[in-house]
């Protein structure tokens, strides 16, 4: 089976979504005859023509990107643009997507997760479903064990992918988790992840005590 | 008022909704407000990288040195502002998204929880309120306007604002001028 991943993120093979695609893919190439192509919206964005030759030449395509207020990136929605109409006479690949936040919560991801569907109805497309993650940012100070399992229910979703061509609901709902938080989870989470993600970030480049600068009047 | 309206038709020779906000803009003047367009497609607005630059090197400061610098202080001085787009295959042109995109400096990284959910803190003590003008395609069916108005729902909660309202071009835009004047 052919894929083609287009990986939407702004940051390219350095990003979060990166991350998640690089362990679908690991697991989707188990399979034998499984075949994936990589290709990066932010280096064809002065060639989305050429992009969307390489869209309609594939069989499977999933398309990645970080969620960014609420949606797909600007960079993403021109891409998915582009597709429509389809070449005259064209095979529209069968597509689904991949999508995750720094929002603890996958939930975040839902309401983009509507309009990519309704999209794939648009485009004509065969709609194979889509992966949504929250919890994106900030991997790097998780515990090992949340790693892991992050980085495992990516890899049996891509190897699952290999074997049967699909998506399937149970097992993305399942990776999807947790949907929401208590409040005890949100008020536990949030101090650590403000003090040893933000901070400490802002500490490295010298900026935390000017973490709440107001630059422009009002 | 202060109103800000931000055109993100990204197609000049399609004037209709161009000529429609210039209409808007006339109306929203006349009954007394300070009223600015601002052409999306005529300001140099890059897509942000995520680099995180206007969150942890030059807090409240994006790192791209084009208009959005600019754009994002007249926002910020803004009463209300109006959000203006072409439905573009049921969601909002690339060329408004890539502005909004831009506009996370005014927010801080920081989460907090706001109705039970996880969201990012403000940085500034008010914001201005979100009007959404929208002009229909000819594919737009119900399910593609519930869709459209539940992203908005979300977009308004991240910028930490209330949404003022939501309006479709085919309703005449004096009865949109009013609906910015209802305090």
């Amino acid at each position: 089976m052919q894929l083609t991943f287009i990986n939407g993120s702004p940051r390219g093979a350095k990003g979060n979504t990166a991350r998640l695609m690089d362990n679908f893919v690991r697991g989707f190439l188990e399979t034998p005859g499984a075949s994936c192509a990589v290709e990066y919206v932010a280096k064809h964005r002065t060639d989305l023509a050429g992009l969307k030759k390489i869209f309609y030449a594939s069989e499977n395509v999933i398309i990645g990107f970080p969620l960014y207020v609420d949606a797909m990136p600007g960079s993403v929605k021109e891409f998915l643009d582009v597709l429509i109409p389809p070449p005259q006479g064209a095979a529209v690949p069968a597509l689904g997507f991949m999508s995750q936040c720094g929002f603890p919560e996958t939930g975040h991801l839902r309401f983009v997760e509507r309009y990519l569907e309704k999209y794939t109805k648009r485009l004509g497309a065969s709609y194979l479903g889509s992966i949504m993650k929250g919890g994106g940012e900030g991997l790097h100070m998780q515990p090992k064990f949340l790693v892991d399992k992050f980085e495992n229910g990516l890899h049996s979703l891509g190897k699952k992918f290999g074997e049967t061509g699909r998506l399937d609901k149970d097992d993305l709902d399942r990776f999807a988790y947790p949907e929401q938080l208590t409040p005890e989870q949100i008020g536990g989470l949030l101090p650590y992840v403000n003090t040893r993600l933000w901070d400490e970030w802002m500490k490295e480049n010298g900026a935390l005590e000017r973490s709440f600068d107001r630059p422009y009047r009002q | 008022m202060k109103i800000l309206i931000l055109n993100g038709n990204p197609d000049a020779s399609d004037t209709g909704l161009d000529d429609y906000i210039a209409e808007l803009g006339t109306q929203l003047a006349e009954s007394g407000n300070d009223a600015e367009l601002v052409t999306l497609r005529e300001k140099k607005i890059r897509p942000c990288t995520g680099c995180f630059g206007c969150w942890i090197k030059t807090p409240g400061t994006c790192s791209i040195p084009d208009d959005a610098i600019e754009l994002a202080g007249r926002y910020l001085a803004a009463d209300v502002v109006i959000l203006a787009s072409p439905l573009v295959n049921g969601y909002l042109s690339s060329l408004l998204k890539n502005a909004i995109d831009r506009n996370i400096p005014i927010i801080h990284p920081y989460l907090e929880a706001v109705d039970g959910e996880v969201h990012h803190l403000k940085r500034y003590d008010r914001y201005p309120e979100i009007g959404i003008l929208l002009q229909r395609e000819p594919s737009t069916d119900e399910e593609d306007i519930e869709i459209v108005t539940d992203l908005f729902k979300r977009m308004i909660i991240n910028m930490r604002t209330t949404l003022k309202f939501l309006e479709f071009t085919d309703k005449p835009a004096p009865e949109v001028a009013h609906a910015v004047n209802i305090h």
